[in-house]
């Protein structure tokens, strides 16, 4: 609440023509953001094309940004309408992971880990690298929900669907999760976590 | 779809009423592969809360800060809209309101009765309530509401 707060009065502030304090703004949320663009382009260089894309947007309609709501929420509205535009422009391959060559990707995938020794990895490696497997829209929920700290209905707001769908959507994402989890340690997953 | 997987989740997040909590706790007291599967999604649940955030690149904050400098400065909606317009849209209603109900009222050809000491008390009332008379007695109702509505708003934006 007192980040909320906090925000509103930044805003307020940029709003009263101190245009330099959205560097804090920035600097407060561009790890989620990014992480968020992150989740549905697969691609780092999109993925902060993207997130600067979405902070440039937010500043401009700043003034519109009704200060009931919290700031994170239409921040990341803003961040999946932007993403979702560049993959439609970019026509990017965002088709299921459990698309038959999206399989045979991570095999060969899981393969070259195996190579090189995943033993040396820690379980927050592994979550990562599990999550960026994930579907767009999977990947995108999970962080909202752990790291964005959204609830359902947030989540529903900034994804434009209702409260019962995500509910769903995120009890299939983790188990998704998990089974990428499962199929990138195999047997040392339980040992790890 | 309300598997028992679902139920733990809901558990685990906080999501269910006291009596599908207690329901549940005596499940996962009561069954040991209930428990199992408990203990593993509460697991599960610790290691996502412990996602890690990508960071962007150094240059994030300023390429942003570099790309907004050209742009007019954001300005909150409420000092956009100039009050005069609103002064403008509401006096134009309220002219139109007050043309119409004045045309009404001058088409309705209404007479006023002979003032007279003979007043005959048994006038019938009926022949007073033609289409004209109450289209005319709901105009000036609106007008009134209207009144009303500027004034209960005024007070509340004031309240502000």
């Amino acid at each position: 609440m007192e980040q909320n707060t906090t925000d509103l009065a930044l805003i307020q502030k940029v709003l009263n023509g101190e245009t330099d304090q959205y560097a804090l703004l920035v600097k407060r949320h561009q790890r989620f953001v990014f992480t968020l663009a992150l989740r549905f382009l697969k691609n780092r260089e999109d993925a902060e094309e993207v997130a600067q894309d979405c902070f440039v947007k937010a500043y401009k309609a700043l003034g519109t940004f009704k200060q009931t709501a919290k700031f994170s929420t239409w921040l990341y509205t803003i961040t999946y309408t932007t993403a979702m535009t560049f993959l439609r422009k970019n026509r990017l391959d965002t088709t299921s992971i459990d698309d038959e060559s999206a399989v045979l990707q991570l095999e060969n995938q899981t393969s070259a880990f195996s190579a090189n020794g995943y033993e040396k990895q820690d379980s927050h490696a592994f979550l990562n690298m599990a999550i960026t497997q994930l579907l767009p829209d999977d990947a995108a929920i999970i962080t909202l929900f752990y790291k964005g700290e959204q609830s359902l209905e947030e989540i529903g707001e900034t994804l434009h669907m209702e409260p019962n769908t995500i509910k769903v959507k995120l009890h299939r994402a983790r188990q998704r999760l998990k089974e990428k989890l499962q199929y990138l340690l195999k047997d040392e997953v339980k040992e790890l976590l | 779809m309300n598997t028992i997987e679902q139920q733990l989740w809901d558990y685990i997040d906080g999501k269910l009423n006291e009596s599908s909590k207690k329901a549940i706790e005596e499940k996962i007291e009561s069954n040991a592969g209930i428990k199992a599967q408990y203990e593993e999604l509460r697991e599960l649940n610790s290691a996502f809360n412990a996602l890690d955030l990508d960071e962007p690149s150094m240059s994030f904050t300023r390429n942003v800060m570099e790309s907004i400098v050209l742009a007019p400065a954001p300005v909150a909606m409420k000092t956009k809209v100039d009050k005069k317009i609103i002064y403008g849209i509401g006096g134009f209603f309220v002219l139109s309101l007050l043309s119409l109900l004045g045309y009404v009222i001058y088409n309705s050809a209404l007479s006023m009765p002979k003032f007279g000491f003979n007043t005959n008390l048994n006038f019938r009332v009926d022949q007073y309530i033609t289409p004209t008379v109450l289209y005319s007695f709901l105009f000036f109702d609106l007008v009134v509401g209207l009144v009303f509505l500027d004034l209960f708003l005024r007070k509340k934006v004031a309240q502000k």
